[in-house]
């Protein structure tokens, strides 16, 4: 090749590229403080970002801990939250959000096993009240699993609707009109809790035989229909006084980001996503241009007033964990074995103290031990120590209740080698015994070690124990804490033979203790 | 042959640059004449602003205008307002709030429309069997605002109601607004019913609050949580039907422009209710700079866009451009309406408005 033409075919390519350049549209990627409950958004992730040139990268979040990082200024461009309402109004003057715009809907309902729906003529009842669910919950005939209203938004917006239903007043739910004695009658019925809308799904489907009823959003109560997860179809169930309805608002946080945000709600808000997310999750669409499909049912959806008033929210959730719901008896199995000296031993006594009430953020007032809850601790080491329990009649972080909590943690000392599963054998054996004299409350055991087992019972004995245990003695749910040197997968074998479930607390030991309140 | 290729090629490599150099020069030309105006605007003027025609309209007068919405109260107190070069509020008194906020003189009444309610026919049926509601000239529905607000303060609920067939449900009888502290809709409505309860005279003395302020606040308390600005409750309206709120206080604009729309939210079980008296709603915009200004001139002035503003189902000068509008698309809407009160000074809603925000903060 000469050499001009050379020249000139170099131009070209250079022109071409250049061209090419110009039109490739350039990826954003954007972070998003989300909601747990948004984790089915993720099959539709990719075509976000096919459609927008934007990728979602989400970070996933309980109720009040989202509030709380929003409003203590964490560092995220959006945030997309099963309803905005709460935030708002924590928010104050501070006005973190500065955009937001609905993207789907979903009512939070009571689902009700078929034939227990029938029995008691609840199926496509108008005149059904959330008095009449009350009475049944109150009698003991209804059995729900519900999620922790501190920890999940289904749970606080299944509080929040329940609680103004039950107050009588048509109005927005004021702390003069919370009626005490119909919520206790309630949450008599609340037969299982969790920390997330997800888990308590999943753990819903495997205790299904002892359970006949469900609150969650309306579309994972569709799902579970839809995809045949349970022995038995649930009836949906939409109590005359009205529910309270999920928004799902996307939130503007980092306001250099609006032009990505926008293009971001045009699309969310468009009928070909509409359409699709609809089919998909099961939420209803929020433009009139998308018809709902035949899958949803379609009565009068009395929307619920939502109160406008912080105390009165506060007061309810301290109400409930101190009050309404069935008390619990938790088991804290603490490693106190020689590796645990020095900052390990110290994070675990600031954890035990932060729950005494020093923990002052949004999510550490309401994950504190509760009034009517009893505590027994479990250290060991290689061999079990003999077992502390604790009553708290007064949650007030100074009271003698608490302070004796307090110096409990920190009295523990560390010493020996690791002998898990005789220390968890010992829990259990407590436990069974405890809740054979007292049935009617929560038992479940938390499990915090910073090694392996190298002493006592072996894991697979422990996996016998659990596997001999006679059917009424089974569902004590052990929580495991991932801390120090811990192996995960034993501990996440160990949290499922118990179905239970892992938390890692090798970032924030205080955190983990904090997340596991929610399924306590 | 390889001799042809490289003349060719060079004639090419001519051709194609010359074309990209006209291309971009052109654009470099277009760029240089429009001016980029950047506002902050009440959102039920949002799908205004993204209206092609409205977009094109704008760049040939040399503007390409980029909003934020808010709520239109929300304008005044929550914003850095020379980071924009203009606010476009709704409402006399927010647009007020503003030019004190940023001290200008300047501004420009762009349009105007009437408050109504967004409702169903079940639910007008209902209040007609209860004397609240009249059909007039057979065409559309007039709320007798008097009497609504005389069962609203004795806080009744829908279910008090006789004939309420279809929506016997037990919440209160209330009309769903906005945020009173942040959106001038809710201000309207506050303007409406101040003058109601102060025996049909607008509040003009700080002695006529007092023995009015408790039943005014509960028109809003009672509520509960709303929304900051007027798109997001007639979103609602559109989507979640009579069970969410069965009244809803909007601009008549946002229900004739959604109406009017290809493909439109608003279906045969829905009307639109006019309360009477009612109030004006004029939308005007204060420019904060000279690109500001020019936009504010542009659309006050400009025949293209005030005629596409009617498009959009506001009212303006051009009475006979409205009444055409109305009739292509077929909506029953009063020609004039007669019984329509001011709202009360700035200083006198603002007083009204921070009793209610005290309020709120359970003072």
């Amino acid at each position: 090749m000469n050499t001009p033409l050379r020249f000139i075919l170099f131009i070209f390519a250079a022109l071409m590229l250049s061209g090419c350049d110009g039109q490739k549209n350039a990826n954003e990627s954007l972070t998003v403080l989300a909601g747990s409950e948004l984790k089915d958004m993720e099959p539709l992730l990719g075509d976000i970002e096919n459609k927008t040139g934007i990728k979602l990268q989400m970070t996933y979040s309980g109720t009040l801990d989202g509030a709380e990082k929003l409003i203590a200024g964490e560092p995220t461009d959006l945030a997309w939250f099963s309803h905005g309402k709460y935030i708002s109004l924590v928010q104050g003057d501070r006005n973190r959000i500065l955009a937001q715009e609905k993207t789907m809907l979903s009512p939070v309902l009571l689902g009700v096993k078929e034939s227990a729906a029938k029995a008691w003529g609840w199926s496509d009842n108008p005149n059904l009240t959330w008095r009449d669910i009350a009475a049944k919950a109150d009698s003991g005939e209804l059995r729900y699993a519900m999620a922790d209203p501190a920890s999940s938004n289904s749970g606080f917006t299944a509080l929040v609707g329940v609680a103004t239903a039950l107050s009588g007043s048509s109005d927005a739910l004021s702390i003069k009109d919370i009626d005490q004695a119909q919520l206790s009658g309630f949450f008599k019925g609340q037969q299982l809790s969790a920390g997330s809308s997800g888990w308590l799904t999943d753990a819903f489907v495997k205790e299904q035989a002892r359970l006949n009823g469900i609150i969650n959003y309306e579309s994972v109560l569709m799902a579970l229909n839809r995809d045949k997860r349970l022995d038995e179809q649930l009836v949906l169930i939409y109590p005359k006084e009205g529910i309270i309805t999920a928004d799902y608002p996307l939130m503007l946080i980092n306001g250099e980001k609006r032009e990505a945000y926008n293009k971001l709600v045009a699309y969310l808000t468009s009928p070909e996503f509409q359409q699709k997310m609809m089919e998909q999750t099961l939420r209803r669409p929020v433009i009139p241009q998308v018809k709902l499909s035949e899958d949803f049912a379609s009565p009068l959806l009395v929307e619920l007033a939502f109160p406008n008033d912080l105390a009165a929210i506060d007061k309810l959730l301290f109400a409930y964990e101190d009050k309404h719901r069935r008390s619990s008896h938790a088991y804290f199995v603490l490693d106190v074995s020689g590796s645990m000296a020095g900052a390990r031993m110290q994070s675990l006594q600031t954890a035990l103290k932060n729950l005494t009430g020093q923990d002052q953020t949004l999510s550490g007032r309401f994950s504190r031990f509760r009034s009517r809850e009893t505590l027994t601790f479990i250290p060991f080491d290689n061999q079990v120590y003999p077992a502390k329990t604790f009553t708290i009649n007064d949650p007030g972080s100074q009271s003698a209740d608490m302070q004796a909590v307090r110096q409990y943690a920190d009295s523990l000392q560390p010493l020996g080698s690791t002998g898990i599963y005789q220390a968890l054998q010992a829990a259990y054996r407590m436990a069974l015994e405890a809740r054979h004299k007292d049935p009617d409350r929560f038992y479940s055991i938390v499990l915090m070690t910073d090694g392996e087992n190298n002493a006592g019972l072996s894991e697979d004995g422990f996996a016998q124990f659990i596997a001999a245990l006679a059917p009424q003695d089974r569902g004590i749910k052990t929580f495991t804490i991932l801390f120090g040197d811990a192996s995960q997968e034993g501990m996440k074998q160990l949290a499922e033979i118990t179905e239970g479930r892992l938390f890692d607390g090798r970032e924030s030991l205080n955190q983990a203790f904090k997340t596991i309140r929610g399924y306590q | 042959m390889r001799k042809l290729i490289a003349p060719l090629l060079t004639l090419l490599l001519v051709l194609g640059l010359g074309a990209g150099i006209y291309v971009s020069v052109n654009e470099q030309l277009a760029k240089q004449s429009t001016v980029k105006v950047r506002g902050l605007i009440g959102s039920e003027k949002e799908d205004f602003f993204r209206d092609p025609r409205v977009i094109e309209a704008l760049a040939k007068q040399g503007l390409a205008v980029e909003v934020e919405k808010a709520g239109s109260r929300q304008i005044a107190t929550q914003f850095k307002l020379k980071d924009y070069d203009f606010a476009f509020p709704s409402g006399a008194p927010a647009a007020e709030k503003i030019k004190r906020e940023a001290n200008v003189n300047k501004a420009y009444e762009v349009f105007f429309t009437p408050m109504a309610v967004a409702s169903w026919k079940l639910i007008a049926g209902i209040l007609e069997a209860n004397g609240i509601v009249s059909q007039r000239d057979g065409v559309y529905y007039i709320i007798d605002l008097t009497r609504l607000l005389q069962f609203v303060t004795a806080e009744k609920r829908w279910s008090d109601l006789s004939k309420n067939g279809g929506y016997n449900v037990k919440k209160s009888l209330l009309v769903g607004t906005t945020d009173v502290r942040q959106s001038n809709s809710a201000a309207m409505y506050l303007s409406l019913a101040s003058y109601i309860l102060n025996n049909n005279n607008i509040v003009d003395s700080a002695a006529q609050i007092g023995p009015i302020i408790q039943p005014l606040e509960s028109l809003f308390l009672r509520q509960g949580f709303v929304e900051n600005s007027s798109a997001a409750p007639f979103k609602d309206y559109l989507v979640m039907g009579p069970g969410k709120a069965p009244l809803v206080m909007i601009y008549e604009a946002q229900y004739l422009e959604e109406a009017s729309r290809a493909n439109s939210g608003v279906s045969d079980a829905m009307a639109l209710l006019y309360p009477e008296p009612t109030i004006f709603t004029k939308h005007i915009l204060v420019p904060f700079n000279d690109k500001g200004d020019r936009l504010g001139a542009a659309l006050a002035d400009d025949p293209e866009l005030q005629k596409l503003a009617i498009e959009h189902g506001f009212r303006n000068h051009d009475a006979a451009g409205f009444r055409d509008f109305v009739k292509s698309h077929n909506l029953a809407v009063p020609d004039t309406l007669v019984n329509v009160v001011e709202p009360p000074t700035f200083e006198m809603l603002e007083q009204m408005i921070v009793m209610i925000e005290q309020r709120y903060k359970g003072n």
